[in-house]
């Protein structure tokens, strides 16, 4: 395992893609929270205003951690096949198990640190563009900025497991961002026609709009003249989307050790 | 020393390893030898635990998949591009150097032996197929291991590149090292192999030395002319051999050695104009082995007396293997 783990370091490590990824993420992150800083200046600070200052507007679409460290996990594996390097490294690493294990881990870290990383830059970005500091402590943010890191970290594995499972990067790239920013935009489009509004109920269930939840800062609008979203709890929402991401890498790991390298 | 017993693997209806036996010893090279499709590259991945199927591998008794560290035991190259093209050549042996606790000053030195030194440092992309096999070659000693394992390490190289491969593969098994090569191409064969694996459409043809390959799949025989040809070719026949008369009047004799021929010539007083062995050619016992084993044959060209070279390698396009 100890060996496994050297091997995916070096990876990772002599991937040019690795740090141009990481650097886009970063700086793309800081430019929203310079931008977003400028321009709720004179506003009041609120719990909201941090979060979306922080993760650089996160809310409003994929926070770009998330995107950049999902197409870093799409390399850890995808890799493999396309660069047909799956080949010397299982005669360097026979143990498919410890191989798979050490890509997971290592991407997990890297994701780790630049949800943390980006979070950093963008709260120094807005504190900068305030010129005051700015209180990190107040309900829920603690725990929605965890919830950043989960989210991200689900991410990075999620490229990871469908690269994995479909041996290559295109066919991963085109599945992680169909998904989200077209099949679940339909689905929750068609739950505002009234005669499909029973759709409503089951969007909780939908995984990158349940994730989503784990960064929540305010809870979802309910009432009068709302749709009934009827989300779950935070870390409900987060593990629906963690068990959607567990069951493609649970596929992935278990086809990878069946099938032909 | 590698064991193979029953080695078997099937795509669907298509049987591509039939049930391969084979031992490959230490201190001499052992060719790989079939056909294009004949299933060679599909039985080096069955013996390095890529692909799953029947049998069994053993590397001086153990699995592949129970060997820790296997780059110090088995150096293996089954397709010359299996690089990123952009990490460096030698960032790229420095990752698989990490996997099996190589210390990077190995690095250096196969590159050196490899003769790549000079564009260590350079992205692999733009390597040229005898350099992508060069570097290919280098990955293998890198672990400085007992046996190496190299699917058409030939391929791409030059005539210069073929004589260095040769020699170097030489060198290797002379330290007492397994070396196991696959090739499709006689002549490479010929000039490396002390040792044989035949194969054609995923069986066994032949296991043993070069000589007894060439003995076993074709006939000594001599050529003979004398002006008295078919008189001398009933004296032959009588004394058991099988003559063969050729358009231009010549005699092929076969079973019966050139000096028993002369001395009968000799006896019968038959002036001969000619009499000479021909050797036969490891292409010749190529030939008549696995004439009926092709997997592609291509249609004879009108005219052309050669068979035509087969189709693109099949099997490197492995099946089931989705980009």
């Amino acid at each position: 395992m100890t060996d496994a783990l050297r091997f995916e370091w070096v990876r990772i490590r002599t991937l040019r893609s690795t740090y141009w990824l990481i650097g886009l993420a970063l700086a793309l992150s800081a430019a929203v929270a310079l931008i977003f800083g400028l321009a709720t200046r004179s506003d009041p600070l609120t719990v909201v205003t941090i979060g979306r200052a922080l993760t650089a507007g996160g809310d409003f679409g994929v926070p770009f951690p998330a995107i950049f460290m999902a197409i870093i996990g799409i390399f850890a594996t995808g890799h493999e096949y396309r660069h047909n390097t799956i080949q010397p490294t299982l005669t360097a690493i026979p143990q498919r198990s410890s191989l798979l294990a050490a890509k997971v881990i290592v991407v997990v870290a890297t994701a780790v640190l630049v949800a943390v990383v980006s979070m950093l830059l963008c709260w120094v970005v807005f504190m900068i563009t305030r010129g005051e500091s700015v209180p990190l402590g107040d309900a829920p943010l603690p725990e929605a900025l965890g919830g950043y890191v989960v989210y991200t970290v689900l991410w990075a594995v999620l490229g990871l497991a469908l690269a994995q499972l479909f041996r290559g990067v295109p066919s991963a790239i085109v599945v992680i961002f169909v998904f989200p920013f077209i099949v679940e935009t339909v689905i929750v489009g068609l739950s505002f026609v009234p005669a499909l509004d029973w759709l409503q109920p089951a969007l909780k269930f939908l995984p990158f709009s349940a994730g989503s939840r784990l960064f929540a800062f305010e809870d979802f609008p309910t009432g009068e003249g709302q749709p009934n979203f009827d989300f779950l709890d935070r870390w409900v929402s987060g593990s629906v989307f963690a068990l959607f991401v567990g069951v493609i890498l649970a596929v992935g790991w278990v086809l990878f050790q069946k099938r032909d390298a | 020393m590698i064991t193979a017993h029953g080695l078997h693997k099937r795509y669907g209806d298509k049987i591509a390893v039939d049930d391969l036996t084979f031992d490959v010893r230490p201190g001499v090279v052992t060719g790989f030898l079939g056909p294009n499709g004949a299933g060679k590259s599909t039985t080096m991945r069955l013996m390095l635990d890529l692909d799953h199927g029947g049998g069994e591998t053993r590397f001086d008794g153990k699995r592949f998949r129970d060997i820790h560290d296997p780059m110090r035991e088995i150096g293996a190259v089954l397709e010359a591009r299996s690089f990123h093209p952009t990490r460096t050549a030698r960032n790229h042996l420095r990752m698989l150097a990490a996997a099996n606790r190589i210390p990077s000053s190995r690095v250096d030195e196969v590159f050196e032996i490899v003769g790549l030194t000079e564009v260590k440092n350079k992205k692999p992309k733009g390597f040229s197929l005898g350099m992508a096999q060069r570097l290919g070659l280098a990955q293998a000693l890198l672990g400085d291991p007992a046996v190496l394992i190299l699917d058409e390490p030939a391929n791409g190289l030059d005539p210069h590149g073929i004589h260095w491969l040769r020699d170097v593969l030489k060198a290797l098994a002379a330290q007492g090292r397994t070396v196991f090569v696959s090739s499709h191409l006689l002549a490479e064969m010929a000039l490396m192999a002390d040792e044989l694996v035949v194969i054609g459409r995923g069986k066994m043809i032949d296991n043993g030395s070069v000589a007894s390959f060439v003995g076993r799949f074709t006939q000594a025989t001599v050529l003979v002319r004398s002006p008295a040809a078919e008189s001398f070719a009933d004296a032959l026949r009588g004394e058991g051999a099988t003559v063969e008369s050729l358009p231009d009047g010549a005699l092929m004799v076969s079973g019966a050695g050139a000096s028993a021929i002369g001395e009968l010539a000799h006896r019968a007083g038959v002036v001969l104009h000619e009499l000479a062995p021909q050797s036969a050619s490891l292409e010749q016992a190529f030939m008549s082995a696995t004439g009926a084993s092709e997997e592609f044959v291509a249609q004879e060209f009108a005219g052309a007396d050669d068979t035509a070279p087969g189709a693109e390698r099949p099997d490197t396009a492995a099946p089931g293997g989705a980009a």
